[in-house]
């Protein structure tokens, strides 16, 4: 596949997003918006895991955070749907810069554990708190607010699946244009051999707390995507079973990738929504198929799409 | 005045003096050997220079200027750079981006979040420069991880001459390297260093690179200096041949 071809391939795949809502029911755009969602998410992750390979458990952290922020914005201010987006998805971050300060004290599997521990914190808090997050109910009744600068087509089904995927692509550039930076060749050099890159001179933790804030940040944009599509914000968002599943979302598409993990969320939405109508057991069929991945296919639904073409010399 | 200065030196382990009032002065230009048995702190000497470990006593000087308390980076930035006894590479990178992003460390700008066309071609002048020196340019496009062991030490002296250093710390340059490789890589090193003119601060077993390379040689034992001259004056030191080299002199 040459540079034409890619670049068709690429433009077929978005005007195929574009119109969407133009071909698929109602229930179907539902299904997409939550899989562009996710995408977005575990496309956050990968900046820490595919990239820098800071393994983190707590992933669901950033995404409980910014969809409790950003309903609990919706909820109590007046604030327009497009700022509280963004202001959630900023929150988050600057939350990210104290997980990422302290969780970096620490390397390898205590680093995970670490932003496990934050994770469950936040959830702890969350089912504490009731006066801010609605304790086990959560928040519930999340309005898209239009606010006085008009966007009243963000707040349709139609115009909300738009919104996200901008958000998603907004990201994937911004992770893209960070991959490849000077800064993305650091955390490059911090994957394969931290010890080395910081004999080189590099402050690593200073890099490392960077891209901590910068995923979580991202990760909080979905979260806050999250809360007004759904209409509610509850614990769950916060709990480790999310963090596990957004970690095998990026494995089984892809690490290192940006646009596997995307891949990675579909596909994962695709078989709970297909398996779950078949057994109640889902989880333990797409067990094994995440098994078969790390086995088989470690490179990832990606790594197997582009087995068979000529390498870009630069890389996602 | 000494470029690198070394007083008073103390490293403890609870009751273990790894380094024990180490005194050092390396001059300009010069190719000093650190020698001594195993355990004796030659690489305690170097964690503690390049600051990695903190001293628990005495002054580090680098050209006048205090380092002991600073972080490892920031030592790094004012113009030391290592190499490990164990050998330390981004293997999944080629050789040319194992010493692109030694040479990126160097620049104002190495943190650029974006673009970076400019920073890389920069980085990658001073980087295909250091391979040559080195005699790697042949091999500049293949990955660190694939290299014969032989060029993968060298790739790491390359990768910290890539950061235009002010003193470059060889530790066991020709570590875990066979008799012929160590014989290449060797003479290798001597005509980079005879052109080069780098100041060198070499930590190594072999007593055959030892006299091959270095120009002033200081004896470890313990922890302590116990001897410190030109190579023929330490290989007749009586002392030295009872604590280390063993009858090879």
């Amino acid at each position: 596949m040459n540079g034409v071809t890619r670049l068709l391939v690429w433009i077929a795949v978005a005007l195929t997003l574009v119109a969407a809502p133009l071909g698929l029911p109602p229930f179907a755009m539902t299904l997409l918006t939550e899989a562009v969602i996710l995408g977005l998410f575990a496309m956050s992750l990968d900046l820490m895991f595919g990239y820098t390979r800071l393994v983190s458990f707590g992933h669901a952290a950033a995404y409980g955070f910014g969809a409790y922020a950003c309903g609990w914005m919706l909820l109590h201010t007046g604030m327009p749907l497009l700022f509280a987006v963004f202001a959630a998805a900023l929150l988050t971050g600057v939350m990210a810069i104290g997980v990422g300060w302290m969780c970096t004290l620490a390397t390898g599997v205590s680093f995970s554990m670490l932003t496990l521990a934050f994770a469950q914190l936040l959830y702890a808090i969350s089912f504490k708190w009731t006066s801010v997050t609605g304790g086990s109910d959560g928040l519930a009744g999340i309005p898209r607010t239009i606010g006085p600068f008009g966007f009243a087509a963000l707040s349709t089904k139609t115009g909300f699946y738009y919104l996200a995927l901008a958000c998603l692509v907004g990201g994937f550039l911004l992770c893209r244009a960070l991959v490849r930076s000077p800064f993305g060749a650091v955390l490059r050099g911090i994957r394969e051999n931290e010890a080395k890159t910081t004999a080189l001179g590099y402050n690593v933790r200073l890099y490392k707390i960077t891209v901590v804030a910068v995923s979580y940040t991202l990760g909080g944009l979905a979260g806050a995507l999250y809360a007004p599509f759904a209409g509610f914000a509850n614990t769950e968002l916060l709990f480790w079973l999310l963090s596990g599943q957004v970690l095998i979302m990026v494995i089984v598409g892809g690490s290192g990738t940006l646009i596997g993990p995307v891949l990675g969320a579909a596909f994962f939405m695709l078989m709970e929504h297909q398996l779950s109508a078949l057994t109640e057991a889902w989880a333990l069929y797409f067990g094994l198929i995440f098994i078969a991945f790390v086995l088989f296919a470690p490179q990832g639904i990606w790594g197997l799409a582009t087995a068979r073409l000529p390498r870009n010399p630069a890389g996602p | 005045m000494a470029l690198l200065e070394l007083d008073g030196v103390t490293r403890r382990y609870g009751a273990l003096v790894a380094l024990d009032q180490v005194v050092m002065k390396v001059e300009q230009g010069e190719v000093r050997a650190v020698i001594g048995p195993n355990g004796a702190g030659k690489t305690t000497l170097f964690n503690v220079i390049t600051g990695t470990v903190r001293p628990s006593d005495g002054l580090i000087r680098f050209a006048n200027q205090p380092i002991s308390g600073l972080a490892s980076h920031q030592i790094c930035r004012l113009g030391i750079s290592r190499t490990f006894q164990i050998t330390a590479l981004f293997p999944e990178m080629s050789a040319r981006e194992n010493a692109r992003l030694a040479a990126q460390a160097r620049h104002r700008r190495r943190w650029q979040p974006f673009g970076g066309t400019r920073i890389f071609k920069e980085a990658e002048t001073r980087a295909d420069a250091a391979l040559e020196q080195l005699g790697l340019a042949a091999i500049a496009d293949r990955p660190a991880g694939l290299l014969s062991h032989g060029d993968q030490r060298l790739l790491e002296v390359a990768m910290a001459m890539a950061q235009q250093p002010r003193v470059l710390l060889l530790d066991e340059p020709t570590q875990g390297l066979s008799v012929e490789e160590t014989e290449q890589a060797v003479e290798t090193l001597a005509r980079f260093l005879q052109a080069s003119q780098m100041t060198v601060l070499l930590v190594e077993h072999d007593m055959e690179v030892v006299f091959r390379l270095a120009h002033r040689i200081t004896v470890l034992h313990r922890g302590a200096v116990i001897a410190d001259g030109a190579p023929d004056q330490v290989k007749a030191d009586p002392g030295v041949q009872a604590a280390y080299l063993g009858g090879f002199a």
